[in-house]
């Protein structure tokens, strides 16, 4: 398996003068790209170990990812909008002594005097630098006790996941990648890896990201974007804004990659309308345990069956089979269970959880390590996988996974909230998050209170953590064994959760993809 | 466009009676995906193509429609 810095190298040598990054209109070849690269390997030295990097939507932040891979280090992308306390967990748990961003390459600077000692050593054992077992980034996922967990991914994982990615999107020298995603999490991977391990050119444009899609299609037209990857959420408010303005996805489109939710079969049935029929739209589906996308569909578009092929009444929307790389499973309960060589090597310094979610099990031809994913899919007799829920209370808001305990801990932080449940209930095709909270102090406000708790949360917490709704309640519903009960909760105090609804069961509650 | 008017499509995404003039997107469930949605809705009513960062400034039907107000002349 070829790496990516050598892949990209590769085609830095065979297209020097081809535009790898197009930047609001100023293009970088891969000559100039592969320069940039190798100074900042050179800057950080020899296996620099974790390495965080302030991204923004620019060529810097792509040479600051290739550049740490090159080094041999681990890369670890942090939003510089998040709150600084939460920028600062972030780095101290990926282990990073240093942080790459607009003035260059700094120290973190420490908020406990030990941590910076224990942080030098307890940085990744430095890895030969060909070592496929090597951390190559970090990403974090939602973690329950309000603490995110870092996820290592190795250097074969990417590799492995990146080359079935170029299969499966059929990328060319001639497509156009744009860059959408949030840069920190792992679907940007998608579009800037196997894009830039092609000879393919990514494109940022800044009208991509104002949270207009009129301003968004014309960047895409102007830009020419062959391919546009996008969150499942995203995906169905574009298709909204199509019927409702009566408009045509720009011609230059072939490709739509849409993963992290479930697809609604009212906006998949708008899109076929759309003139659509020559885009190809895959659905897809995957952990940041199991780096990138381990299973894709085309539900429209050249290669997908007619109409009603699997779609509709039966099951809801498939996530597809899993790619070449991936082996998977389907545990006794209904848990989906992957394996091979995209897998994480677990979450750092968390030996406990990653036991619990990474396991080994006896097979025919030695020990196979599986992730088991939490949620809970079904196969179909043409070996399409369909998700069915989680095993678990985790949520999906706007795409990404969010562990309601991490946003109960924040809730209960906060000095006038005795104690709080998080609850996510699916109305078509949209997540709303509602917390119900309890006040420390019996002469509260409920009305102002809710207010103040909504605001206080917004500027302490990234958005996917704010919860839409805040309900001040007197008390929490218990199980009979004296747990918390979310759902309970819901339905005593949930204005639109009637008594008769039995949608509240579990069609009603957050039932999604992993990603 | 009036502020009626944008009451209007504020009560349509939020899915609500109870906006007034005076009620904010952000404390009343909307979020980032939503605001979209009011994006192109006034972006159909008025050819006026507001962003995101309009909306988190001008959070309320009557400061949205001033900001609108403002872009056309």
């Amino acid at each position: 398996m070829v790496g990516i810095v050598p892949a990209f190298l590769e085609m830095a040598r065979t297209f020097p003068e081809k535009c790898a990054i197009e930047c609001d209109g100023r293009e970088s070849t891969y000559a100039e790209l592969a320069h940039r690269v190798r100074a900042t390997a050179r800057e950080l030295g020899t296996a620099p170990g974790p390495v965080g990097v302030l991204t923004d939507r620019s060529e810097a932040t792509v040479v600051a990812l290739l550049g740490i891979l090159a080094a041999g280090g681990v890369y670890v992308p942090v939003d510089p909008s998040f709150p600084a306390a939460r920028r600062q967990a972030l780095l101290e748990a990926a282990g990073c002594t240093r942080v790459l961003g607009p003035s260059g390459l700094v120290p973190v600077p420490t908020t406990a005097p030990d941590t910076a000692a224990d942080g030098a050593h307890r940085a990744s054992p430095a890895p030969e630098a060909g070592d496929p077992e090597a951390p190559a980034y970090t990403l974090f996922t939602s973690g329950s006790t309000g603490r995110p967990k870092p996820v290592l991914t190795p250097k074969r994982a990417i590799a492995a996941s990146v080359a079935s990615l170029r299969d499966l999107f059929a990328l060319t020298p001639a497509d156009r990648v744009l860059q959408f995603a949030s840069l920190n999490w792992d679907t940007c991977l998608e579009e800037i890896l196997p894009a830039l391990t092609t000879g393919a050119t990514l494109v940022f444009h800044e009208e991509a990201y104002t949270g207009s899609i009129p301003r968004l299609l014309r960047a895409v037209a102007a830009t020419r974007v062959t391919l546009l990857d996008l969150p499942t959420a995203f995906w169905h408010e574009l298709v909204r804004h199509l019927a409702e303005s009566d408009e045509q996805l720009p011609d230059c489109v072939r490709t739509v990659v849409i993963g992290g939710e479930a697809v609604s079969p009212a906006r998949l049935a708008e899109w076929r309308t759309r003139d659509t029929g020559r885009v190809r739209l895959v659905n897809t589906y995957g952990c940041t345990e199991t780096t990138l996308i381990t299973h894709a569909v085309d539900l429209h578009g050249p290669g997908a069956p007619g109409p009603g092929a699997w779609w509709g009444e039966h099951g809801g929307v498939p996530v597809g089979r899993p790619l070449p790389h991936v082996t998977d499973a389907i545990g006794p309960d209904g848990e989906l269970l992957v394996s091979g060589p995209a897998l994480a090597l677990g979450y750092r310094d968390l030996p406990e959880v990653t036991a619990e979610r990474f396991v080994t099990r006896q097979g025919p031809d030695g020990p196979v390590r599986w992730f088991r994913t939490g949620d809970r899919v079904a196969r179909r007799p043409d070996g399409h996988l369909v998700h069915e829920g989680r095993l678990d209370a985790e949520i999906k808001v706007r795409g990404i996974r969010v562990d309601p305990g991490e946003i109960e801990a924040h809730l209960t932080a906060h000095p006038e909230v005795g104690v709080a449940v998080v609850v996510g209930t699916r109305v078509e095709d949209r997540t709303t998050v509602t917390a119900y909270v309890v006040p420390q102090r019996a002469d509260a406000d409920d009305a102002a209170l809710a207010r103040q708790v909504l605001r206080d949360l917004r500027a302490s917490v990234p958005g996917h953590l704010v919860p839409h709704r805040v309900t001040v309640v007197p008390g929490l519903v218990h199980t009979a064994g004296g747990k918390i009960d979310r759902l309970g909760t819901h339905r005593r105090h949930s204005p639109a959760a009637a008594p008769s609804a039995p949608a509240e069961h579990r069609g009603g509650l957050t039932e999604q993809d992993n990603r | 466009m009036s502020p009626d008017d944008m009451v209007a499509i504020f009560r349509r995404v939020l899915e609500t009676d109870g906006v007034t003039a005076d009620t904010d997107f952000f404390e009343s469930g909307g979020d980032s995906l939503m605001g979209t949605r009011v994006l192109s809705a006034v972006a159909r009513a008025q050819g006026v193509e507001l962003t995101f960062d309009d909306l988190l400034v001008a959070p309320t039907p009557a400061l949205l429609a001033d900001r609108v107000a403002s872009v056309s002349r």
